[in-house]
């Protein structure tokens, strides 16, 4: 060999180990990123997940499980953030929920990070930030960004089709590590499926009433600023739309196709005794025509690209110059949760849930979410991580 | 400076860094990577190793796909199945050209068709298939014409197809229902290419061309040719017919227990490292370029400059896309090889979704047509290869020609598939 391909080599060689160095330390750094979590007042224990299914105790995916048990009794509501964390409004809510809510009547279990595993990875050829920092009012919050599904350090390979369980539904083979598309899993499935069972047995077990699974959405994609629901569901769902329609923004509802199989509307409703209901908010982030990929683009939801795709009659959903910020998000998804609350307490008289320190649209839009997000470092004792 | 703008500029640095590289007669590979670094720093994102390293992983899968299943197939050409086919179908049916031609399109169609790869066709059974062509009296430009066009639909036919798994992948659509629409067409367009290009000629001169192939080891049988095929056909089966009692494998692993078998049938001893070493070696460049496009799309996405490509497209009018398809797809291929199918398949993709078309149809349409690119400068891999494989001494654009015919069926075939593509919904058995 030359001198001349020997240098090549080496130099080829060093920028290659210092590729792998510098994207490394990064991948290392956003997978170990602790999100801490200050307990609000209305958290009364806090149990992993495993609690409900041993075999998940020392994954990824023993995630926390925060219980907020109100002064009487009432209905039960679980609240999943994190299903696909690649949509932060919903987690960001679950936050929300953690470090303020109080319930005076009935129980609420909110799970922050439904697949962690997913938080701990972001989506190949994505390009997503790893983080994003919501600034508070004594600083900044960072958080994981995440993708829609399991990290593969986690789960892989994916099989050559995935058959979803117990349907025997033919899904795309990159779905197996979705944890919205293997409800209500399986217990001697992949990770993502124990998960969703794990989450089962807890719902079953617990004796969850309603169950509230929070997404975004892409604006080219149809299913969006609405609530899913179970057939069970349809008319608080109705009731709900309508009245948050009328008083605070337009959200519509869609029925679960009953056909359609692995999704939590679909599945929590049929194989347990919980109404499941799924809310969507816009989230140009995730659009194909969206223009540069950024920790801005994400928490403005402002893109020139996705508002030209807009004037072409390409979307299912309006957007102008103002975007969408995280707060309009994030206070669709506080007032649509707590207007759910309140609608199933006028069919349910004898079990109530009632929710009190939650602020609702308005509110998030004027204060802004970092304001409902409490300083770590002024609670001792009371934090924990996710 | 408005999103368009930046995006422009960075669009315009991209392909100018690529044009540089490639005048500079460095690879395409190395091209797709300047010009991926070259539009993060007009950027402003120095040089995001994250995202190239992120990138870079996109395609891992598919690579690992590859390697074994071109290993897989090495295995069994070096143990002298391949040519036992070849010779076995040459002796049966070298009285009945029509059946010759059938059986010589199905066996250039499999090994892309399970690598993704129309190379691996082109080096497996090219060869061989060349052989029995030029015995059959059909010329040499013409013979490398019909192994390189099938072996473009090779790579677009089922069960691996590179172009649709990419752009399916990057519009989060399912890679299901794509097997008759992929299947159907590549079979028509091997069919119609091998009889417009083989038909004539004298009859096959079977003496000749057994003495010209090689002669297979003693104790080579077809139960040791399909054994490998059986297994790897077992794994599919099992997964799909007991998928929760059957331990996820992954296509990869599936592939490798096909070579490891073809390994142990085979009747002289293998040397399994030398032959996998040269696998590697051959699929080097392929591996380059997926890797790279992964590349160059992490950081398209990153810059804005393919949500401006995206948006391109998608606000083209509908009959000025169907138009262009024969022209944009096999030029994209030329550039970025598969890269094509994340950067302008994608929002082709989406385009056809918002008006209504099937977009598994449709893409499957478009994978037929892509392929054709790989004949075309300035990467022309495949083609050129082919010419080599075969021995073709005259000029490349008789070989050029010799394909127009068999290539504009396909474009035919691939545009109608994409403008009907709603009527041809029901191939997708969804």
């Amino acid at each position: 060999m030359s001198g001349r391909l020997l240098a090549q080599k080496f130099v080829v060689i060093s920028l290659g180990i210092a590729l792998l160095a510098t994207s490394g330390a990064s991948f290392y750094k956003s997978r170990r990123l602790k999100e801490p979590v200050v307990l609000g007042p209305g958290v009364t224990t806090v149990r992993p997940l495993s609690t409900w299914f041993a075999p998940l105790r020392g994954t990824a995916n023993d995630c926390n499980v925060y219980f907020l048990d109100g002064r009487t009794p009432g209905a039960t509501m679980l609240v999943l953030g994190g299903s696909h964390p690649e949509e932060p409004a919903g987690r960001l809510v679950t936050w929300i929920l953690a470090e303020n809510a109080i319930v005076q009547k009935g129980r609420l279990i909110v799970v922050l990070s439904t697949n962690r595993s997913a938080t701990t990875v972001t989506r190949l050829g994505g390009a997503y930030p790893p983080d994003f920092s919501i600034p508070t009012d004594f600083g900044s919050r960072t958080f994981r960004m995440g993708d829609r599904f399991t990290n593969p350090l986690d789960q892989w390979p994916d099989p050559e089709v995935y058959f979803h369980y117990p349907s025997g539904q033919q899904l795309a083979y990159v779905d197996i590590r979705n944890v919205n598309r293997v409800w209500p899993g399986r217990a001697n499935g992949t990770l993502t499926e124990q998960t969703a069972y794990a989450l089962m047995e807890m719902i079953k077990r617990e004796k969850v009433d309603i169950e509230l699974d929070l997404h975004e959405a892409e604006l080219q994609y149809p299913v969006i600023s609405t609530i899913v629901t179970h057939q069970r569901g349809q008319d608080m769902a109705t009731l709900v739309s309508m009245t948050l329609t009328d008083s605070e923004f337009k959200i519509g509802t869609e029925f679960s196709p009953r056909t359609l199989h692995g999704l939590s509307h679909r599945e929590i409703g049929d194989f347990s005794p919980a109404v499941s209901l799924l809310a969507e908010t816009p989230e140009p982030f995730l659009d194909a025509t969206r223009g540069i990929t950024s920790r801005e683009q994400l928490l403005t939801g402002r893109d020139e690209f996705v508002v030209k795709a807009g004037q072409h009659g390409l979307l299912f959903e309006k957007i102008d110059e103002k975007g969408w910020p995280i707060a309009v998000r994030v206070g669709r998804h506080t007032s649509t949760l707590l207007q759910i609350a309140e609608t199933w307490g006028e069919d349910h008289p004898d079990k109530l849930l009632v929710i009190s320190g939650v602020p609702r649209y308005k509110e998030v839009i004027a204060n802004g979410v970092g304001h409902y997000l409490h300083d770590p470092a002024k609670a001792a004792g009371r934090v924990v991580y996710e | 400076m408005n999103m368009f703008a930046s995006a422009g500029i960075v669009l315009a640095t991209m392909v100018a860094v690529y044009v540089l590289i490639r005048v500079i007669r460095l690879s395409t590979e190395l091209a797709m990577f300047g010009a991926a670094v070259g539009g993060a720093l007009v950027a402003g994102f120095g040089f995001p190793s994250r995202h190239i390293a992120e990138g870079a992983a996109t395609y891992l899968d598919i690579n690992l796909i590859f390697v074994t299943a071109t290993l897989f197939m090495n295995l069994l050409k070096e143990s002298g199945g391949v040519a036992f086919v070849v010779r076995s179908i040459l002796r049966r049916f070298h009285h009945n050209r029509a059946l010759l031609l059938v059986l010589l399109t199905v066996l250039l169609l499999v090994p892309g068709a399970l690598t993704g790869a129309g190379s691996v066709t082109v080096l497996v059974t090219g060869a061989l298939v060349a052989v029995v062509l030029n015995a059959m009296g059909i010329p040499k430009h013409r013979a490398a014409a019909l192994i390189f066009i099938n072996a473009g639909l090779s790579a677009a036919a089922p069960p691996v197809s590179l172009w649709a798994m990419m752009t399916a992948a990057g519009v989060n659509m399912p890679y299901v229902g794509f097997f008759w629409p992929l299947m159907l067409p590549c079979l028509a367009g091997g069919l119609f290419t091998s009889f417009y290009l083989g038909w004539k000629g004298e009859n096959a001169n079977v003496m000749k061309a057994l003495e010209e192939l090689p002669v297979p080891p003693a104790g080579m049988s077809w139960w040791r040719v399909l054994l490998p095929f059986v297994v790897f056909g077992g794994f599919v089966f099992m997964g799909r017919q007991w998928p929760f009692s059957t331990p996820i494998v992954g296509l990869p692993l599936m592939f490798a227990a096909a070579a490891v078998i073809s390994f142990l049938v085979s009747p002289v001893r293998l040397q399994v490292f030398r032959i996998a070493r040269e696998t590697v070696d051959q699929l080097l460049p392929l591996l380059a370029t997926l890797t790279c496009a992964g590349i160059l799309v992490e950081v398209m996405t990153l810059t804005g400059a393919r949500g401006l490509l995206s948006l391109a497209v998608v606000t083209l009018p509908i009959w000025v896309v169907y138009a262009s398809l024969f022209l944009v797809l096999p030029a994209s291929e030329a550039v970025l090889m598969w890269g094509a199918a994340p950067v302008i398949g994608v929002p082709l993709v989406l385009l056809f979704n918002n008006r209504g078309l099937d977009p598994i149809i449709a893409l499957a349409g478009m994978s037929i047509i892509w392929p054709l690119g790989d004949a075309l400068p300035p990467t022309a891999i495949i083609g050129r290869l082919t010419v080599d494989v075969v021995g073709h001494k005259g000029t490349y654009g008789q070989f050029l020609r010799a394909c127009l015919v068999p290539a504009l069926f396909i474009i035919v075939v691939g545009t109608l598939m994409v403008v009907y593509s709603k009527k041809l919904g029901f191939l997708t058995g969804l």
